[in-house]
């Protein structure tokens, strides 16, 4: 289980009279194993949103809770995947996602099998005893997966993960994150500002406003894949060619020009 | 980098090496600088065997160096096994430093060398007095360096730990502390310099034994050849000592990019 919902959320940035209010009103439910992608101009607060799920900012008003339990601090039933990695340097790539486990307080053998299993799924097995400055950024970003799937969480969160990568990784792990979500279905607050990659990979894109952030409208990918049958698909460009696929790309792109428009920019 | 930088590099240090050798060789032996101001290669070596054979200041250099070493060697480690982890628990702890940082600018700015009539006054001329001032002099560094590695962590690395559960003291020896690790070294290197310059100034004023006795033994005996004598072993054991922690920060620091160059 693993449903996150935003009930009035309201992020006040320095002092709460006078400060910088980066989110008004935010309203947003998320069932679970369902896929959910922020898109928004930079600077909308949509990276606050995520860091508001995983415990490590509190919203100045409103409640951020998973699975109806408010979320009070950092914990690993939400695990983050960071835009840049955040791996520990100085441990080896089976250390970085054996750690968690480790916290857990799991036994050896049980851990051992479980690292195995999170190497497998990533493609990393070879790569077990790297250090993570000896792999590639895409290479990192699949430790920085593989060490947060292993925690089992309930859910994902995954801010602009494959946005520090080069475009030929970045639709690589577009693709794999698909795979993965099929093999292991979870819920998912995905974070990003390349609107293809949304639509590629979410059930519901939620569209947010300029600062203050607010959700300007979300629109239902899942029906309209279920319909076109875009999973018959294997490559991401075949899917990104289907008029459907290109009709709702559209649609996004214009409602954040809109954003940018109206203000100028 | 190639190695043929390397040797050409190595190969231009050892030339300015010979160059000051042969510069100080022509100078003496011309009789452009007096033999009583500064002296000739050939008093040099007549010390280097007197100390070491015979013996100067009641002892021979390898006694009088272990003499140095030991107590650089303890007072150091004393040094930072107290400041390291008071500068870790300052950079992870906001009431630690709050409570710690306005004592820590107050007695900061004495320097460390201010402390040795007083070091005497309690603990005598033995090693007591010594490691105690030491321990002054290179406990700044390593609490301050500790301190700042700890401020300069990213936050990600921290928020990632914190993600994955990890209980807190997990977080201290196995994130905190090797995310710190560079700074941590910078700041042992400049605590073994400080312990170094600490020693030799508490040895000039104060001791029976060790290299900044013989120098200052030297120089009441007006003596420029053995002071010549103890200047180097002072600057070849601090070179040794600081290779050694090179050597150590490398081990330590395999996995850091940055320090492999």
């Amino acid at each position: 289980m693993g449903s996150i919902r935003f009930d009035k959320v309201d992020k006040v940035f320095g002092p709460v009279s006078g400060g910088v209010k980066a989110l008004d009103d935010i309203n947003l439910e998320i069932a679970d194993k369902e896929f959910v992608a922020i898109v928004g101009p930079s600077g909308c607060g949509k990276t606050t949103c995520l860091r508001m799920v995983a415990g490590f900012e509190p919203p100045s008003s409103g409640i951020v809770s998973v699975n109806g339990r408010a979320v009070t601090r950092p914990g690993p039933d939400r695990a983050v995947v960071f835009q840049q990695f955040a791996l520990f340097p100085w441990k080896t790539v089976r250390e970085n996602i054996d750690l968690g486990l480790r916290n857990k307080n799991l036994a050896k053998g049980e851990r051992d099998g479980l690292v195995a299993g999170a190497l497998k799924l990533m493609n990393l097995e070879s790569h077990a005893d790297a250090f993570p400055h000896q792999l590639s950024g895409g290479m990192q970003q699949r430790v920085a997966i593989a060490r947060a799937y292993v925690l089992d969480p309930e859910v994902l969160l995954m801010d602009e993960p494959f946005g520090a990568l080069d475009a030929q990784t970045r639709v690589v792990m577009q693709e794999e994150l698909v795979r993965l979500a099929r093999v292991n279905p979870r819920t998912v607050l995905f974070i990003t500002h390349a609107v293809e990659e949304a639509v590629y990979l979410a059930d519901r894109v939620a569209i947010m406003t300029r600062r203050p952030g607010r959700i300007k409208e979300v629109l239902d990918v899942r029906s309209v894949r279920a319909a076109e049958n875009w999973d018959r698909h294997e490559r991401i460009e075949d899917v990104m060619d289907l008029e459907s696929f290109v009709h709702l790309r559209t649609q996004i792109w214009k409602s954040l020009r809109e954003e940018k428009g109206a203000h100028g920019a | 980098m190639g190695n043929a930088m390397i040797g050409g590099r190595s190969w231009i240090g050892l030339a300015s090496v010979a160059a000051l050798l042969l510069l100080w060789f022509g100078v003496t032996a011309t009789g452009l600088v007096s033999a009583g101001r500064f002296p000739s290669p050939a008093d040099f070596w007549l010390s280097l065997t007197q100390i070491s054979l015979r013996g100067y200041a009641g002892g021979g250099l390898l006694a009088h160096a272990l003499q140095s070493v030991k107590l650089v060697v303890m007072g150091f480690l004393v040094a930072i096994a107290t400041g390291v982890p008071l500068g870790l628990w300052m950079g992870w702890d906001r009431r630690a430093e709050a409570a710690i940082n306005p004592v820590f600018l107050i007695i900061r700015p004495i320097p460390p060398l201010a402390w040795i009539p007083l070091a005497i006054l309690w603990l005598g001329l033995g090693d007591g007095a010594k490691i105690m001032v030491i321990w002054f002099a290179a406990f700044v560094p390593s609490v301050i360096n500790a301190y700042a590695g700890v401020r300069n962590i990213d936050r990600p690395i921290i928020e990632a730990a914190q993600m994955l559960g990890t209980p807190r003291w997990r977080m201290i020896t196995e994130i905190i502390a090797p995310a710190a690790a560079p700074m941590i070294f910078t700041g042992l290197r400049l605590s073994l310099q400080a312990s170094w310059t600490t020693l030799v100034a508490a040895e000039l004023v104060g001791a029976l034994a060790g290299i900044g006795f013989v120098l200052n033994m030297a120089q009441q005996d007006i003596y420029p050849g053995m002071i010549l004598v103890g200047m180097v072993t002072v600057g070849v054991l601090g070179w040794a000592t600081t290779a050694a922690l090179s050597l150590a920060e490398r081990r330590a620091l395999a996995w850091n990019v940055a320090g492999r160059d």
